[in-house]
């Protein structure tokens, strides 16, 4: 290419004349660039370096004190949960409505694919509010609830609903698109060839899509994990109990505990950036994968 | 295993891709349904397999209706127009597929898979390619791997569908020729789709020539293209010139000139078109009678025949002829000349919109 372009400049033109023939404008990309650095360093960099800063500024026996303390444990302990039941769940669901939509042809499908956009659409808050005005005591089932001394809102299952709803498009938006680039042809091979149903998802279209369904989960788990507005308006805010690591980060900073509002931070924080790591990881291996 | 499509039709919304179609295959029987895109043709061979359930009609494997057995009961092997191999799975896996999922009471052994996949793949001359995957593979090896895929399952009847569609010409030519060889090695009852009327008429023992959702004609290659039953047909195979003309009573005139056509021995003055095949036109040098004259516009010596296109002296439209090279270089001819056109066999179709 460059070859080429230095042959049609004239021949004699040395390979960095050429290139800057080419780009009329040098200024013009040094300008974005820096603009775009100086938003990342202002917005993400310095905020990023901020919370670990904060966090060890008293030293590393402060940071682990505030990390082991009872609350703080039982707060990662509740956000795993909740993560762990909602990430399976938004596996099984975000692979049925996928599959459903890709691959088949039906009535209000389009009105499906906008259901599954609803939460990132509505504010986490009202989702949360929604919760409570079905299973809260003055909601829809709150008496019967009672009756049963089952509770929903300011307790474990609430959170777990909430943590649910707010991450169910994660894994089907990533799904869908994924699905329907690939066609149905392989699927009605399989098919022909006498495979059931199962089979054909299992040994066709799953392997066909693994490394999006994975992008998928990790996109899901970050957002159960790190999840407050809904979370908090279902949690109550029971200390020991009910608490998730972001609302427990906000109620220690709300008590002037800096430090220790900064080191729970920085675990979320590295949860993001491994988050990230497998990220780019699952990007580029499914690049590679689909050029085939 | 014999095929019979009885009254079939099916809709997609508003189009109709198949309009009351019947047919018979007998069992062995190599299949070409050959039309142009949208006439319904892989509609047909889809319906035939199961992909697609008829709105009305039924489907019958030798006497059996199977209308609606599913499409993995069928026991039908499918090779799709872009192949369709798993991706993901190496060409072994690939052909193994069929067997392996099989319900365990009817799978084969692993050992007895092993010997069936590679007996396959050396059918298809391609058992050297067992651990690579489809993307390394060329488009003609992709489509023999489609092939003893769909053969894994010991099928019934085999649908392919545009099997050459997506081949360079050259690899064409070559699995069309393989492809009839393995047909009559194996002797399984055959049906596929095409667009281009010579791979039918090369490969296909008959050919169902189908435009806008109906067969138009079934036939052997000999009869269709010598016999065509419609305009259509005409058209279809091959280069044909149409002389507009009018019929009574038996009798064609196309301008001067008379055809007896007694399959239109009731007919009252109807406008009607010849089909004439370029290479049924005698050329002469001398007006005789009542020849058409034409100027050669060009001549193109392609081997052993010559092609030349030539304008009518009344009409200015344009006519096809192709003569063998001896009988061009004897006439002393080139590009300029007038010279004098009998058609020495036509084809006389009333014309429909026109008919009184």
């Amino acid at each position: 290419m460059a070859v080429a372009t230095q042959q049609l400049n004239g021949l004699t033109l040395p390979a960095t004349a050429a290139r800057k023939a080419r780009r009329p404008f040098p200024w013009v990309a040094v300008v974005l660039v820096g603009i775009a650095l100086a938003f990342l360093t202002l917005f993400l960099f310095v905020p990023l370096a901020a919370v670990f800063y904060e966090a060890l500024k008293k030293g590393f026996g402060v940071y682990f004190e505030a990390v082991r303390e009872p609350d703080a444990i039982s707060a990662i302990k509740l956000t795993f949960i909740a993560a762990l039941i909602a990430v399976p769940l938004n596996l099984v669901f975000g692979i049925a409505a996928a599959w459903t939509i890709a691959k088949f042809d039906f009535r209000g499908k389009s009105l499906l694919v906008t259901l599954i956009d609803l939460p990132f659409s509505v504010s986490p808050v009202i989702s949360g509010l929604i919760y409570v005005l079905i299973f809260g005591l003055q909601g829809w089932f709150g008496p019967w609830l009672q009756e049963h001394d089952l509770k929903v809102i300011f307790a474990v299952p609430g959170i777990v609903l909430a943590t649910v709803f707010v991450t169910f498009p994660f894994v089907a938006r990533e799904l869908i698109p994924l699905m329907q680039a690939q066609g149905r042809e392989e699927e009605e091979a399989a098919a022909v060839l006498g495979a059931s149903g199962w089979q054909t998802l299992w040994y066709v279209t799953l392997p066909n899509v693994k490394w999006g369904l994975l992008y998928g989960v990790i996109l899901c788990n970050a957002r159960a994990m790190g999840e407050f507005g809904a979370v908090s308006v279902v949690s109550g805010h029971i200390r020991g109990l009910t608490n998730t690591l972001p609302l427990h980060i906000e109620i220690v900073y709300n008590e002037y505990q800096f430090a220790a509002a900064f080191a729970c931070a920085s675990l979320l924080a590295l949860l993001a950036l491994v988050t990230l790591v497998a990220k780019t990881i699952v990007e580029t291996k499914a690049q590679r994968e689909y050029r085939k | 295993m014999s095929i019979q499509v009885q009254n079939v039709t099916k809709r997609f919304g508003t189009f109709e891709a198949l309009n009351g179609v019947n047919l018979d295959i007998q069992p062995g029987e190599l299949v070409a349904l050959l039309g142009p895109s949208g006439s319904g043709k892989t509609t047909l061979l889809r319906v035939i397999a199961g992909l697609e359930q008829p709105d009305s009609g039924s489907i019958h494997f030798n006497g059996e209706d199977t209308t609606e057995t599913r499409v993995q009961e069928r026991e039908v092997g499918f090779v799709f127009q872009h192949y369709a191999l798993f991706r993901h799975m190496t060409i072994f896996e690939n052909v193994a597929f069929g067997l392996r999922v099989r319900p365990r009471a009817s799978r084969p052994s692993e050992p007895e898979i092993t010997r069936r996949v590679l007996q396959l793949l050396k059918l298809v001359q391609l058992d050297w390619l067992a651990d690579r995957y489809p993307h390394q593979l060329s488009g003609g090896q992709r489509q023999r791997i489609a092939l003893a895929r769909a053969l894994a399952i010991e099928p019934k009847v085999l649908l392919l569908d545009e099997p050459f569609g997506a081949l360079d010409a050259k690899v064409r030519k070559e699995l069309r020729r393989w492809l009839r060889r393995l047909h009559d090695e194996i002797n399984l009852t055959s049906v596929f789709v095409t667009h281009d009327q010579e791979e039918a008429l090369e490969v296909a023992d008959r050919v169902v020539v189908v435009n806008h959702g109906r067969i138009e004609q079934v036939g052997t290659p000999e009869e269709v293209y010598d016999h065509p039953a419609t305009p259509f047909v005409y058209q279809f195979l091959g280069n044909v010139n149409q002389f507009e003309g009018r019929v009574k009573r038996g009798v064609a005139s196309i301008g001067d000139k008379h055809i007896v056509a007694p399959e239109h021995a009731e007919a009252e003055d109807s406008a009607a078109t010849a089909y004439v095949r370029p290479h049924d036109i005698d050329v002469a040098k001398a007006p005789s009678g009542a020849a058409v004259a034409a100027r050669i516009s060009h001549a193109l010596k392609v081997g052993p025949v010559v092609r030349m296109e030539l304008a009518r002296e009344d009409t200015g439209n344009v006519v096809e002829v192709e003569l063998p090279r001896e009988r061009f270089d004897d006439l002393g001819i080139s590009a300029g000349n007038v010279v004098y056109l009998t058609p020495r066999r036509a084809k006389v179709f009333i014309d429909k919109a026109k008919a009184p």
